[in-house]
């Protein structure tokens, strides 16, 4: 029972990781009012290049730089129709999504084809010395791949930066007040982008652990809605990016507990465990955990001097 | 309907439709040019595709049934457009359309009605619950101001998932397991419940669904230009405290408008079932809501815009089926020239303003 607990834990936590990882950077950018529906686009583009990199040079580690390549430039592009061209910005998010899918998916047929299903080099897991034998938090806890330690350690920084720093006060001023910000003196098109550059390097972080670290291949859209998840997640954490974090943990426990309940003995249907995060998410919209503030800007370009 | 949509043939218009129209060229040479790159023979692709497309009387059929239901789910779109409201849901609309259709289909006494009521009431049943599902959003955007964007995109999901508890479990829609090799799909429809076809050709599976998307089209095309409904629609969408202010019942006025969206998406679920697939299965919508979504979006707000679009994704989609099968280029070129497209008329929109000498 307390092994299954321990690996209960792990699962979660390893199916929670894209998920924290995705949608802390989302919430960067969603706090300086861009929502960027292109978050699932952008970490299954990661998850290719980061597969494709790592396969090419033999070499995790350029893969995860490659992953992170190709999301941030998938990023700027999304930032520079939302922000300078004032592009309807679902519109972007669903053209990026459709782009994403139809061209890793030509891509790995290509470059892939024969050789489907092959191996990449994937990421160590790192036992962390003197705590990955302790009786039960070793196995819970301290044998996950390397990215997890870099991610967690990287989410912890978007938290100081986006409370603690004149950056994250300005992000959030874009978000809510550009106009008042705008006068303020602050530049709202540049935070903007910095926000939206931020998301893309967090979601080229998360398809990384996808394909190099979790699945070590890839696989025709391997993401698998794990982007809409993560924005969900956002929702849900009323956009604060603790309460955030905790929604991606809730969702991993409820999609490791499909894997868990049955070796239990209980049978509770999958597909309503799957259901679980859209239906809290949804919930959590309808106002019934407390009232949410979305950015008061989400969505809305800005231009000076209308 | 032509004369409706053509009543204002000047110039901003011609520029408005001439953005969709250069980005659908430019993203095909984009494709042709990744078929080059990927080292396939050009025009045997393009052969194929043709082939695919417009090749036979089953291709054309089956193409113009394909667009059908996306012509569906963008009418409905456009409609609740014009009150400022962006439907993202019909993958979801799709969805509870085909469950609710193959529930009632596969309803003894109901697939044993006369009178061609075995083919209307799982029709109806199926627009019915994309309306609830559609309507679900309405409630939630006025009681507690939910985003509409959010909130369908999230029912979306669930319904997505609910076509997937549907197959997986007996006591629902799932076929009986005779053996560990029954697969996680509904039973067929029985033959009275299927859409009748059209052309009495047994080649080609073009079915009444057509006359059922083109009178709807009409009737959206009179509603939007000349009902007071679409006027308060086009109000609301433009200043919802006005209209309240000026007593109209503003709140069900939204909900109504999310509603019907979802009406026509769960119409296209329920055609798509008995006029095509005939049992259900994980994935059954397969992208025709957001792919009726982008044809809502790139037509502008136009009827006849909305039936271009379809038309011409509907044979994308066929075409490039058979481009795979046929010369080996993967479908999901056809993916890459949808979202080029969609990103590139997104991207215009402040062009064509500028160009148009507007705001």
């Amino acid at each position: 029972m307390e092994e299954m607990l321990a690996i209960f834990i792990a699962s979660t936590l390893r199916l929670a990781m894209p998920l924290m990882l995705a949608a802390s950077g989302e919430l960067v950018s969603e706090r300086a009012g861009v929502l960027n529906l292109s978050l699932e686009g952008m970490m299954l583009t990661a998850a290719f290049f980061g597969a494709l990199g790592s396969w090419a040079s033999g070499n995790p580690y350029l893969g995860v730089a490659c992953a992170i390549l190709a999301s941030v430039v998938v990023s700027a592009v999304q930032a520079w129709l939302s922000v300078n061209l004032r592009a309807n910005q679902l519109v972007v998010g669903i053209g990026f999504n459709i782009l994403a899918l139809g061209a890793t998916t030509l891509l790995y047929r290509i470059i892939f084809g024969g050789l489907s299903r092959e191996e990449i080099p994937g990421l160590p897991k790192l036992a962390v010395k003197g705590l990955s034998d302790l009786p039960f938090a070793g196995t819970a806890f301290f044998q996950q791949s390397v990215i997890v330690y870099v991610g967690l350690a990287l989410i912890v920084l978007i938290w100081a930066m986006l409370n603690h720093t004149s950056f994250g006060l300005s992000v959030r001023a874009v978000g809510d007040e550009p106009r008042s910000a705008d006068k303020a003196g602050i530049p709202v098109a540049a935070t903007r982008w910095k926000a939206v550059l931020i998301t893309g390097f967090m979601a080229g972080f998360a398809g990384a652990f996808i394909s190099i670290a979790d699945i070590h291949t890839f696989t025709e859209n391997m993401t698998n809605g794990a982007g809409y998840l993560a924005l969900a997640a956002v929702i849900f954490g009323g956009w604060n990016i603790g309460r955030t974090v905790a929604a991606c943990l809730l969702f991993g426990a409820a999609t490791a507990l499909q894997f868990q309940l049955p070796a239990m003995g209980i049978n509770v249907p999958t597909a309503f465990l799957l259901m679980l995060p859209y239906l809290l998410a949804l919930l959590a919209v309808a106002g019934v955990v407390g009232r949410l503030e979305p950015p008061t800007s989400l969505t809305l370009p800005f231009q000076r001097g209308k | 309907m032509t004369a409706l949509a053509f009543s204002l043939p000047d110039r901003r218009r011609l520029l408005g439709m001439a953005v969709p129209f250069i980005a659908v060229i430019g993203s095909m040479i984009v494709g042709l040019l990744l078929i080059a790159a990927s080292g396939k023979d050009v025009p045997d692709a393009i052969e194929a595709f043709m082939d695919g497309a417009f090749g036979s009387a089953f291709a054309i059929g089956a193409s113009i049934n394909r667009a059908v239901a996306l012509s569906l789910v963008g009418l409905g779109f456009i409609l609740a457009f014009r009150a400022n409201l962006t439907n993202v849901g019909g993958e979801g609309q799709i969805a509870v359309g085909g469950i609710a259709a193959t529930a009632l289909g596969l309803w003894p006494p109901i697939a044993n009605l006369p009178l061609g009521l075995a083919v209307i009431v799982p029709l109806l049943g199926g627009t019915l619950a994309g309306a609830f599902w559609g309507g679900i959003a309405g409630f939630m955007k006025v009681r507690f101001g939910t985003n509409e964007v959010i909130s369908t995109l999230l029912l979306g999901f669930v319904a997505l998932l609910l076509v997937y508890w549907c197959v997986q479990s007996t006591a629902l829609l799932r076929q009986p397991q005779t053996s560990s090799a029954t697969l996680p799909e509904s039973l067929p429809i029985a033959d009275a419940v299927k859409l009748p076809g059209l052309t009495g050709n047994s080649e080609s599976p073009l079915h009444i669904g057509l006359v059922i998307c083109l009178l709807l089209a009409i009737a959206t095309a009179i509603v939007l230009q000349r009902s007071t409904f679409g006027l308060r629609l086009r109000a609301i969408g433009l200043n919802e405290l006005a209209v309240r202010r000026a007593g109209m019942p503003g709140g069900i006025l939204l909900v109504v408008a999310l509603a019907i969206a979802g009406a026509f998406g769960g119409l296209a679920g329920a055609i798509m079932l008995q006029g095509e697939q005939y049992y259900l299965k994980t994935g059954f919508s397969s992208g025709y809501g957001f792919d009726g979504l982008v044809v809502g979006l790139l037509s502008r707000g136009s009827t006849v815009g909305v039936l271009a679009g379809a038309l011409f994704f509907g044979f994308l989609r066929s075409g490039g089926i058979s481009m795979e099968i046929m010369a080996q280029v993967p479908a999901a070129l056809t993916l890459v020239i949808q979202g080029l497209i969609v990103i590139a008329v997104a991207g215009s929109v402040i062009l064509v303003e500028k160009l148009q000498g507007g705001r």
